[in-house]
């Protein structure tokens, strides 16, 4: 899992060093560190003149000391150190909510408005797919079976910021029922804790109808085909014919065993929803890691491309290490 | 035995509804690419699309024409006059007349005359007026061209020459009297044009004047070479085309259709290319073993575990920041690569585990015994097997580079030079269509996206029976 | 009185392309402690037969006619409470074919193997294991196997602990569909001999389903041999073995690999009937080598050819 960390950060440390584009990175850093020596410098030297020598061998010092005298494949490890604790310097074209133009300031502000956003889309989207998954699974072959197949192929080729793009077009401008995009009402001036909530849950709707639409079908097919495929097992039978109540058979032996497949699904899911979320929210201005992605791509802001490509990755990893975890706990087979 | 086989996983194939409906799609798709490729230019983005001139003359954000049969109020065709040939030609002037029927109460965005080509030794006057269905007659503009050679555009909107002649005339013939500057500011021009004045409590408002309308111009001029290539009157409507027209006048419809095989192109070389490298790394690792499968497996697990769409989005702006990236290489050409290095290992991964169930067959066993070469048994009995299986995987990677090159367009990461259905959305969103109800500029890219996506994921679930047997019907 | 009756039985798969006949007519009888093997190729019938006599016919089968009646009760128009309550597994249990997955995977063997205890006798948790315990040491198991998984033990282990599983509320017949195919040669000598044992020491009433005669030779005390779903020759073993009637079970024993017999060893040519669309008359008359007019038209009736020896076939 870790070398799936390591390999990405290499990779893009090669292709960032390769095309030019560590030294924008490393350059801007070191002009915002100069930027406020310089601030600081100016208080105690007045001569101008001796100011700028100053700074200029500052400059050549702090260009030493993040090796931009060397050769691009000499800095990598510098680099991916560097991603790997955020330390990218200032962002170009965005303010955190607090006002910070620290890149590490703006994404950890970001992460719970796509935490809150997709996990509420992959909560329900699931729910409703176990249900109706489960339901389905019960009646192979039917007109129902035939329909789902049917939605999880419409659910695999919708383009989710489209379908977001419809959304907007038919509930917000159409039938103006609800906000075309943002987290909250802007001006909304009541602190009424209740009504700031409502004022939430009323913006967080299309988005996560949005992802809810294009998640809901591929989890109505995975359950099922999961626990349809439990249900051939001959433990099932077994349970049967030792004149288990059918409760018992659902219970300790059909969802028992679907449960660690399932979960996987819920995790990966999460994890791809999160990234699969980016132009989602972009679309809906949803103040989250993805529109700031957007945002990061229209004005060219590498450090804060480069430490959003980082989170995201993360973001993948971290779901792996948490489902090799879960699994140890609820599937014996993994125990050693 | 063989072709009995094949013909037997190929009516099984054909017995699902849902493979039949994901062929018949195909095959629309195919045709229209076909009729693209043999009918549309080649360089139709670079030449065409990105051209603003060349659109000058379409209405801008106007729906398709068909709304007019679901709307009652109808709305107002574009269109053309044109004529080279002056109607009739007097010793010292030309005129060239083009009649025009309107039948709706809507007025014209706006009408342009083009003078197309005007050449001449001596400069000539040039007149442009409107002979109305009631007989009246306005004197718009009086122009006079100063280089042999030039056409000319006269927008009739906007211009204070107009404004000040259709002020002129409403005060003439009907003793009301709006300023031209009024005239421009509420944009009055084309009420006072086509229709007739009527006021009720004190307001001046117009009522739509219906019929036959003609648009003169007279070329004046003693000189018998002075001529005007063609005429041209474009009366701008209120709808255009098959599928409307967006902000800058752009035929949708065009480049909906030039969509087609490009992403026909975009998505079966994207999956050829990957179940080709899936498919060798996967027999290659499941053949040989050791320190080649070892490495190849650890490789897969890295690919397989990392979220393809950041760094799609990663590369594709790193090319896009790199200079001499960017002039040399086409950014569909990288979503491509990006997209078969990142896709090939889910196909390794399991043609290695079905390799290596094969390679235990007796068959195969016997041609290792019998002393045939690595290569010939892989491709005369190992290929083979695994091929409907990669067939199927390739049914599924097809639509999901569509989607993804769909989503960089959308981030404008894509090539500008090739109109694709993501970059029309992505000018959509850019120009705010949603929140100006521009439905026709939103929706028909999308359904296509969505159209050319789910005939391969239709193939693809017919292709379940045969490559997973224990879901065939008994 | 015989504990189990089959008469007449019938199930059929409805599939999409047509019904399959898998149990054409069929019936037998089981006496107390007796064992019964039922041969026959793969695909003629013995599996579903089994499953049917759990009332556990897969969809798209079903029961389509006949009766089974096990101690005077018919569980074929049971309702499928009682059935579950008071039939399944107390009075018949199965050992499954292919049983290695017949476990499941979450819980420990223990608590599997207590699981009919508790769900149909009113016994305390603590007695439940120990009869557990009992019963796995009666299959030649360690007690500790209690605490395992499915997935650490091996598959002779498992096949075991299925066997305890089957015996351990003491039902009067136990199905073993096709017990030892799944395992290797060694191991399958060992479950043939736990089940003599078991046959011996608890006087168990066996319906032993097998393709294998050669095992059927070594444990039972009838045979019923099963052709395209339907039985064919029904009889005492000693009966059946030394003097086989019908074409059909006279080609299988001369399949059978013998030490002694200086015989070739032939294989029956042909193969099995689309049960979905049997031959008309005898369903063996393709490959039979006595093929006459009569069987191309008319199915031959069962008849009993002296000793309870029955047969069907025309030449008798
Ligand atoms: N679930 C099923 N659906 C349809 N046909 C089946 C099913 N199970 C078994 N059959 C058919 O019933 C016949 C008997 O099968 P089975 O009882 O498994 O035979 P055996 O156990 O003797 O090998 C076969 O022709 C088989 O194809
Ligand atoms: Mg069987």
């Amino acid at each position: 899992m870790i070398a799936v960390l390591y390999g990405v950060l290499i990779l893009t440390g090669v292709i960032i060093g390769v095309t030019g584009l560590s030294d924008i990175v490393l350059y801007n850093i070191v002009d915002e560190r100069l930027r406020i020596i310089k601030q600081q410098l100016a208080i105690k030297i007045k001569d101008p003149e001796q100011l700028n020598r100053a700074v200029e061998e500052l400059k050549q010092e702090l260009i030493r000391a993040y090796d931009l005298d060397k050769p691009w494949y000499a800095r990598i490890p510098r680099i991916i150190y560097q991603i790997m604790v955020l330390d990218l310097g200032t962002s170009r074209s965005t303010l955190s909510f607090s006002g910070s133009n620290k890149v590490a300031d703006i994404i950890l502000e970001r992460i719970p408005n796509t935490v809150l956003m997709v996990t509420t889309a992959v909560l329900i989207s699931s729910l409703v797919g176990l249900v109706v998954g489960l339901w389905s699974a019960t009646k192979v072959g039917s007109l129902l079976d035939r329909f789902t197949s049917l939605i999880s192929a419409i659910s695999y080729s919708l383009p989710t910021w489209w379908f977001g793009m419809v959304v907007i077009l038919v509930f917000a401008y159409e039938l103006r029922l609800f906000p075309s995009g943002g987290m909250t009402t802007p001006g909304l001036t009541i602190t009424d804790p209740i009504t700031r909530f409502l004022d939430l849950l009323w913006h967080l709707f299309l988005p996560v109808l949005t992802l809810f639409v294009a998640l809901v079908g591929s989890w109505i097919y995975v359950t099922r085909s999961i626990v349809i495929s439990i249900t051939k097992e001959d433990f099932i039978v077994v349970g049967r014919a030792k004149g288990l109540p059918e409760r018992v058979i659902r219970n300790r032996y059909l969802l028992r065993n679907s449960a660690p497949p399932i979960l996987t699904n819920m995790i990966l899911g999460l994890a791809g929803s999160i990234t699969g979320a980016i132009l989602t929210e972009a679309i809906f201005n949803w103040p989250g890691m993805g529109s700031l992605y957007y945002n990061a791509i229209l004005s060219a802001d590498i450090n804060m491309i480069l430490a959003l490509t980082y989170i995201y990755t993360l973001v993948y990893v971290v779901a792996r290490f948490i489902l090799e975890v879960l699994y140890v706990v609820l599937d014996p087979r993994v125990r050693y | 035995m063989k072709k009995l086989l094949r013909n037997e996983l190929l009516r099984i194939f054909l017995s699902s509804s849902i493979s039949k409906i994901g062929i018949i799609f195909l095959a629309i798709m195919i045709i229209a690419s076909a009729y693209v490729v043999m009918f549309m230019p080649l360089d139709f983005g670079l030449r065409y699309w990105n051209n603003p001139t060349f659109w000058a003359d379409y209405p801008k954000l106007v729906p398709p024409e068909w709304v007019n049969i679901f709307l009652g109020n109808k709305l107002l065709r574009h269109t053309i006059l044109i004529t080279e040939k002056p109607t009739l030609s007097l010793e010292d002037t030309k005129q060239y007349i083009l009649t025009y029927s309107h039948d709706t109460d809507q007025l014209p965005q706006t009408i342009v005359f083009k003078l197309n080509n005007i050449t001449f030794t001596y400069t000539p006057i040039i007149e442009l007026s409107v002979r109305r269905p009631d007989g009246r007659v306005i004197n718009l503009l009086v122009i006079q061209p100063l280089t042999s050679g030039v056409s000319e555009r006269v927008d009739l909107s906007g211009r204070l020459e107009v404004a000040v002649a259709l002020s002129r005339f409403l005060k003439d013939e009907f003793n009301v009297s709006i300023s031209a500057t009024e005239v421009i500011q509420r944009k009055l021009e084309f009420k006072i044009l086509m229709g007739t004045p009527v006021i009720s409590n004190g307001y001046v408002d117009f009522k739509t004047l219906r019929g036959n309308y003609m648009f003169n111009v007279f070329l004046k001029s003693d000189d018998p070479t002075a001529r005007i290539g063609s005429v041209e009157v474009v009366i701008f409507g209120w709808c255009y085309g098959l599928m409307g027209t967006d902000h800058l006048g752009r035929d949708l419809s065009q480049a909906l259709l030039y969509g087609f095989p490009v992403a026909l192109l975009i998505g079966v070389v994207t999956s050829v290319i990957t179940a080709v490298v899936g498919a060798l790394a996967g027999v290659v690792s499941g053949y040989y073993g050791g320190i080649v499968d070892e490495v190849i497996q650890r490789l897969c697990d890295v690919l397989n575990n990392i979220p393809l769409l950041p760094l799609l989005i990663f590369f594709m702006f790193v090319i896009r920041m790199n200079e001499e990236l960017r002039r040399t290489v086409s950014p569909l050409a990288v979503i491509i690569i990006v997209l078969v290095v990142f896709s090939w290992a889910g196909i390794a991964i399991i043609v290695r585990s079905m390799v290596l169930s094969i390679k235990s067959q007796q068959f195969i066993e016997a041609s290792v015994a019998v002393g045939a070469s690595s290569i010939r048994i892989m491709f005369k009995h190992i290929l083979p097997q695994v091929a409907p299986f990669i067939f199927a995987q390739m049914m599924f990677l097809t639509p999901s580079a569509i989607l993804s090159e769909a989503a960089l367009s959308l981030l404008g990461l894509s090539d500008p030079s090739i109109p694709t259905w993501g970059q029309i959305l992505e000018s959509a969103f850019a120009n705010q269509a949603m929140y100006l109800g521009l439905w026709w500029w939103i929706v028909p890219p999308g359904l296509l996206i969505m159209y050319s996506a789910i005939t391969f994921v239709f193939i693809a679930q017919g292709l379940e029976p045969i490559v997973e047997p224990r879901l065939r019907k008994v | 009185m015989s504990l189990l009756d089959v008469k007449n039985l019938k199930i059929y798969y409805f599939t999409l392309k047509g019904v399959v006949r898998a149990v054409d007519d069929v019936s037998f009888n089981v006496r107390e402690g007796e064992v019964l093997g039922i041969a026959g190729e793969s695909g003629s019938g013995k599996s579903t037969l089994g499953y049917g006599l759990m009332r556990l016919v897969p969809p798209p089968g079903r029961i389509v006619g006949g009766n089974i009646v096990v101690s005077g009760r018919d569980i074929v128009s049971m309702d499928e409470g009682t059935l579950r309550r008071e039939i399944r597994w107390k009075v018949i249990s199965m050992i499954f074919q292919g049983a290695l997955n017949a476990l499941n995977p979450v819980y420990t063997i223990g608590k599997q193997l207590v699981e009919p205890i508790i769900f149909h006798e009113d016994v305390s948790l603590k007695e439940a294991y120990e009869r557990a315990a009992e019963m796995v040491k009666l299959v030649g198991l360690n007690e500790d196997v209690l605490r395992r998984y499915p997935h650490e033990l091996s598959g002779g282990m498992k096949q075991r602990v299925m066997i305890a599983m089957a015996l351990i509320l003491r039902p009067k017949i136990v199905i073993a569909d096709e017990p030892t195919t799944a395992l290797d040669v060694v191991i399958q000598a060992q479950i043939m001999n736990l089940f003599k044992k078991i046959k011996k020491e608890l006087n168990q009433s066996i319906i032993f389903i097998t393709h294998d005669l050669s095992l059927i030779a070594e444990i039972a005390d009838n045979v019923a041999v099963m052709y395209a779903g339907k039985i064919v020759e029904y009889g005492n073993s000693d009966n059946v073995f030394n003097t086989p009637k019908h074409p059909y079970t006279q080609g299988l024993l001369k399949s059978i690999p013998r030490l002694k017999s200086k015989e070739k060893l032939s294989w029956i040519p042909g193969t099995p009937p689309d049960l979905r669309n049997p031959p008309v008359g005898c369903r063996f008359h393709p490959r039979c080598p006595y093929v006459m007019d009569v069987c191309r038209r008319e199915e031959p009736p069962i008849k009993d050819v002296g000793g309870n020896h029955l047969v069907a076939c025309w030449l008798y």
